[in-house]
């Protein structure tokens, strides 16, 4: 009987070895099938290249994951997978294809099998933070406090400048309902990285939830300034797909982030890769009219409005920045015939009425300018400029209650330009004769400029309050 | 996209102690051989019902509709939008009539036989009405009478709103359109009026969801307005894929345009209040509406999702005008602070704390936000915890509602799902939006959401391009059934079938106001069952581009007891009920309660 069942046991761990190495060595899959009839030529012959790489060395992990790669950096992300898959399984040892099969899971929202995946990547090279950190990630979004604490706090043990830890830890203890861990963990964030928009938010959110109002609203603040800044990932494997990406819309995008850091000239030189790529992307040369138009380089403004009208002629946006061009360069008569252009095409665009009106203002026409701004703040009940542009008119007509009302519409909400507008108010109260309304405006937007550290405007506001309170001033 | 959550009965085998005997030591390794040796500890598989819980019976029941998107080739933004459904009962005989909001051509200079997708042979172009034979016949049947009532608006259709605005008694419809909107009055014979130019309500803009709210508590319904973009033909922006084709543009590449508030001067006309009340000072891309008081001070406020902006949480001041709150009351962005699509809304107390809580759908690669309510007009989003973030990520969402869809007595959740963009996996399908509705299943007391999309039967298995979609008991058997609107598609109808699933009970209340706002639409309901208390909101917004049944449905659980049902009516009065009986449709009249002064 004992004899009998050591043969029993034995043949089952053969037989189950088997299996098991049978499951280790599965078919290599067909590469995924493309329909790129419509993709741009320059994205079609670089998957095409990448393709035909990947059919030429099946065997090899590097030209199936670069395919992969590649299909990546277009959103082609169950193509991916399948190509990072591949590369794995000849390669399992590297790194780079389980990590980035993990990235892709994760970002098509399948957080189990990411969390999966990256932990495999992990077991590969556990030093690389931001795989931690996507686990992290994918971990909270499946509800997993504990897990996701836990990898958070890993990380900031190691790595304490990361600001991204600190948010996530806070995140996951906000979950918990521990909000003063939590606030703890957010204002680290914001300490480390200060413009840490999602960090300042969510850290408002916690001041609320503790009846802190104020701080709320500070933190509120913190976060509109900061909207879409975040502290740089670090994952340079990830800035790698982002590389390849050739497309022009890719460029362009590279463009905008740059001119939203002030930095014009590289986004010109973005633009205009952008249109080497793809010579008829009308975003591109409607950019480049206004990008062009800040360097003072008119007449390639204008090479560009002339190629966005040309390629599309219901370009709005190509109209209506030719004509804040021309109004920059008082060529009043073709910049009322850019904004109206514009109008024809979109009725409703408030800011092609308020330049409009403005035009109209600078040549003295005063009530189209009027009309104008009205049909403005019709289209767009919150346009602050246009309130302020049309009160000024009134209040220089001697309109003073009809300009003071529109005026008090600028004054909120709070933010940078702010000062600005309650100093105007302060201004029209002082021409209608109201000397301790306008006196108390005044104040305020000095107090506002003063924390604002806008020198010039606290400067012109000194002198206007000098004049007011100086003792002969009528009062 | 099944996940089962347990809750499970345990199978008879787990019952069972083990011990590692000789004979349970071969058993495992015979099993091994099969590769199965986890069998005896993973959990048993949930096994769909025996009857599904939704069975699609549209066209079976004469509820023959197409939607026409009218898309051209030229990936004009209104074409991918889709169109509303609304559920209402026109003509008063007790059950519930459908409103079909049909698209056309976008630039009416082009012909629809031109289109890249053309209608069907049948198709008639402009909305429709279906009035249900169920009260006449006993049968669920339904009758395009659209010609006759007068109701079918040729337009590129958005959305539908269903409120009575004068007080007559009889619903009326708020019709939305890229372009000019139609408010029809229902003259209580069976017709409609278009008298839209006399009630100063229309909005030349692209208009989207509307909602009837009495939001100066006169008695009377005004009307909120949403509004999207300044898109115009002439203006088309051509926008791309990632790989470089052509796909339609997002709402950032255009301005947003305000939304409007009409109030009701009570004399069959309206006054544009939008700037007085503080509408205008926040603007955003508005497409899904729901109004119900978020801060628990009796006054109805109003929640606009945004798409890709900052939501608006409009909270009445209750002197005429509105504050945006939504950044401070946390149900602007996402808990990450980043702004989403937000199409759909719901607003609901889900955990039946006796607060509104908000579900808003969005994009793919976003999931959907659940904002719970701290009972002062506080959210906080919970998608995660509750287990709604991960399995809503795949999908853009559009139409969905609070629902009891088991009468269980916690609100669930369906969404219709449908994409704006390409989908990657059906790239050289020639419409590659599809995707399938989502059904969710409320444990309650705290725990996760359990997605029953994969159980519910072929109906939540359908992939299409869905859009508005409308919840209400359509056959009045007391299970809430739900009407989806696809975009470029035919209208389905989900008949609930998981009364026959379980004992439960239910109670669905039709209200009536003594002279004003007559349908209580506003109102909350209370029904107060073995100690806990079930609250609901008597509304027919919410959604995407859709209009609910004004009558408010309870699930009651295997308690068929009603200890008490309370009403707070719209005007601020108060009256309480006992001796409901379960399962039935009854209606409360205003006035005929014991009457409530202070806290209960």
């Amino acid at each position: 009987m004992r004899k009998a069942l050591c043969l029993i046991s034995c043949q089952t761990l053969i037989l189950t070895c088997c299996a098991v190495g049978a499951q280790e060595s599965p078919a290599i899959p067909e590469l995924p099938t493309l329909a790129l009839d419509n993709a741009s030529p320059s994205v079609r012959n670089q998957i095409q290249e990448a393709y035909t790489d990947a059919r030429a060395r099946a065997g090899d992990a590097a030209a199936i994951g670069r395919l992969g790669m590649v299909l990546q950096t277009y959103g082609l992300l169950k193509e991916a997978a399948v190509c990072y898959r591949w590369a794995g399984q000849l390669a399992p040892s590297t790194f780079r294809w389980i990590y980035y099969l993990g990235v892709v899971e994760a970002e098509e929202g399948r957080c189990e099998a990411a969390a999966s995946t990256l932990r495999t990547a992990l077991h590969l090279d556990p030093s690389y933070v931001p795989a931690q950190s996507r686990l992290a990630r994918c971990l909270f979004a499946s509800a997993d406090w504990n897990g996701s604490g836990e990898l958070y706090a890993t990380i900031t043990k190691r790595h304490p400048d990361n600001a991204e830890a600190y948010y996530g830890l806070g995140r996951v203890r906000a979950a918990r309902h521990d909000l003063t861990g939590a606030a703890e963990a957010y204002s680290k964030a914001c300490a480390l990285f200060p413009d840490f928009g999602s960090a300042h938010y969510a850290l408002a959110l916690v001041h609320r939830a503790l009846d802190q109002v104020g701080k709320a609203e500070e933190q509120l603040h913190l976060y509109e300034k900061n909207k879409d800044r975040a502290p740089p990932s670090g994952d340079r494997l990830v800035d790698e797909i982002r590389a390849l990406n050739r497309s022009a819309t890719y460029q362009v995008q590279i463009g905008m982030e740059l001119e939203r850091q002030g930095r014009l000239e590289d986004s010109v030189a973005a633009h205009e890769r952008a249109l080497e790529i793809d010579s008829q992307l009308v975003q591109a040369h409607i950019n480049l009219i206004q990008l062009y138009g800040r360097l003072r380089q008119f007449e390639k403004a204008e090479e560009h409005y002339r190629a966005a009208v040309s390629l599309d002629p219901g370009s709005a946006e190509g109209y209506y920045d030719y004509g804040v061009l021309l109004l920059s360069a008082e060529k009043y008569e073709q910049a009322e015939s850019a904004f109206r252009k514009m109008i024809e095409i979109d009725p409703l665009s408030s800011s092609a009425h308020n330049n409009l009106g403005f035009l109209f203002e600078r040549q003295a026409r005063l009530p189209e300018a009027v009309a104008e701004y009205r049909r403005a703040i019709e289209n767009k009940p919150n346009n602050r400029q246009a309130h302020f542009n049309l009160g000024r008119v009134l209040v220089n007509q001697q309109k003073y209650q009809e300009g003071i009302q529109e005026l008090e519409k600028t004054i909120e909400p709070e933010d940078d330009d702010t000062p600005r507008y309650v100093y105007a108010l302060g201004a029209a109260f002082a021409r209608s004769g109201d000397r301790q309304t306008a006196l108390r405006y005044l104040g305020k937007a000095h107090d506002g400029a003063v924390a604002r550290g806008q020198s010039e405007l606290v400067a012109s506001i000194e002198r206007d309050l000098h004049t007011l309170e100086a003792p002969g001033t009528p009062r | 996209m099944s996940k089962e959550w347990g809750s499970a009965k345990p199978s008879r085998r787990r019952e069972r102690s083990y011990s590692y005997r000789r004979r349970d030591f071969l058993g495992l390794l015979s099993l091994g051989l099969a590769g199965r040796v986890s069998t005896f500890w993973s959990p048993p598989v949930h096994l769909p019902p025996p009857v599904p819980l939704f069975r699609e019976v549209a066209e079976g029941v004469g509820l023959k509709f197409c939607h026409f998107a009218g898309a051209t080739g030229e990936y004009y933004m209104p074409e991918i939008m889709g169109a509303g459904v609304a559920l209402f009962d026109y003509d008063n005989d007790g059950d519930l009539d459908v409103y079909m909001v049909q698209g056309t051509m976008v630039d009416p200079a082009q012909d629809p036989r031109k289109a890249k997708f053309p209608p069907p042979p049948d198709w008639k172009p402009g909305n429709r009405l279906f009035r249900n034979l169920l009260s006449e016949t006993g049968k669920l049947e339904f009758v395009d009478i659209t010609e006759k009532a007068g109701v079918g608006h040729v337009g590129y259709g958005m959305g539908v709103a269903v409120g009575d605005y004068d007080n007559d008694g009889f619903q009326d419809l708020y019709v939305t359109n890229f372009g000019h909107n139609v408010l029809y009055h229902n003259n209580g014979d069976g017709t409609f009026a278009d008298v839209t130019m006399h009630a100063g309500v229309d909005d030349p803009r692209w208009s989207t969801s509307a909602a009837w709210v009495d939001y100066d508590r006169d008695g009377r319904l005004d009307l909120f307005v949403a509004n999207y973009l300044d898109f115009t033909v002439k203006g088309n922006k051509r926008c791309y894929a990632s790989a470089g084709e052509r796909d339609y543009c997002t709402p950032k590449m255009y301005q947003p345009v305000p939304a409007r508030l009409f109030h009701n001067r009570g004399d069959g006309t309206f006054e544009d209040v939008t700037e007085e009340a503080g509408i205008g000072a926040a603007i955003g891309p508005g497409l899904g509406v729901v109004c119900a008081d978020f801060n628990g001070d009796g006054w109805p406020d109003i929640y606009v999702a945004n798409d890709g902006a900052a939501a608006h949480l409009w909270i009445n001041q209750r002197n005429g005008a509105f504050k945006e709150s939504s950044l401070l009351s946390g149900t602007a962005y996402n808990a990450e602070g980043a702004p989403q699509a937000g199409m759909g809304v719901a607003a609901g107390d889900f955990d039946n704390d006796g607060d509104e809580d908000i579900f808003k759908t969005n994009l793919t690669n976003e999931g959907c936000n659940l904002y719970i309510n701290d009972g002062r007009g506080n959210f906080y989003d919970a998608s995660a915890e509750f287990g709604l973030l991960q399995p809503t990520f795949p999908y853009t969402g559009f139409g969905t509602e609070w629902f009891d869809y088991d009468n269980d007595g916690h609100l669930d959740l369906f969404i219709a799902n449908g994409a704006v963009n390409r989908i990657e996996s059906l790239r050289g399908s020639r419409y590659p939006f599809n995707q399938n509705n989502q059904l969710f299943r409320n444990e309650g007391d705290g725990r996760k959401f359990r997605e029953m999309t994969g159980v519910a039967g072929p109906a939540l298995a359908l992939s299409e391009v869905s859009r508005g979609a409308a919840f209400g008991d359509v056959n009045n058997d007391g299970a809430i059934d739900i009407v989806v609107a696809n975009n470029n598609g035919p209208a389905r109808l989900l008949l609930n079938q998981s009364h026959s699933l379980n004992h439960n009970h239910w109670l669905l209340v039709r209200l009536e106001a003594a002279n004003r706002n007559r349908f209580g639409i506003g109102a909350k309901i209370e029904v107060r069952q073995h100690g806990r208390k079930l609250l609901r909101r008597a509304h027919t917004d919410g959604s995407y581009l859709s209009a609910n049944d004004v009558r408010v449905h309870f699930g009651l659980g295997d308690d068929p007891r009603i200890e008490k049902l309370i009403v707070y009516w719209p005007d601020g009065r108060r009256e309480d009920w006992e001796r409901i009986q379960a399962d039935q449709i009854v209606t409360i009249r205003q006035g005929t309660g014991r009457n409530i002064q202070g806290k209960e």
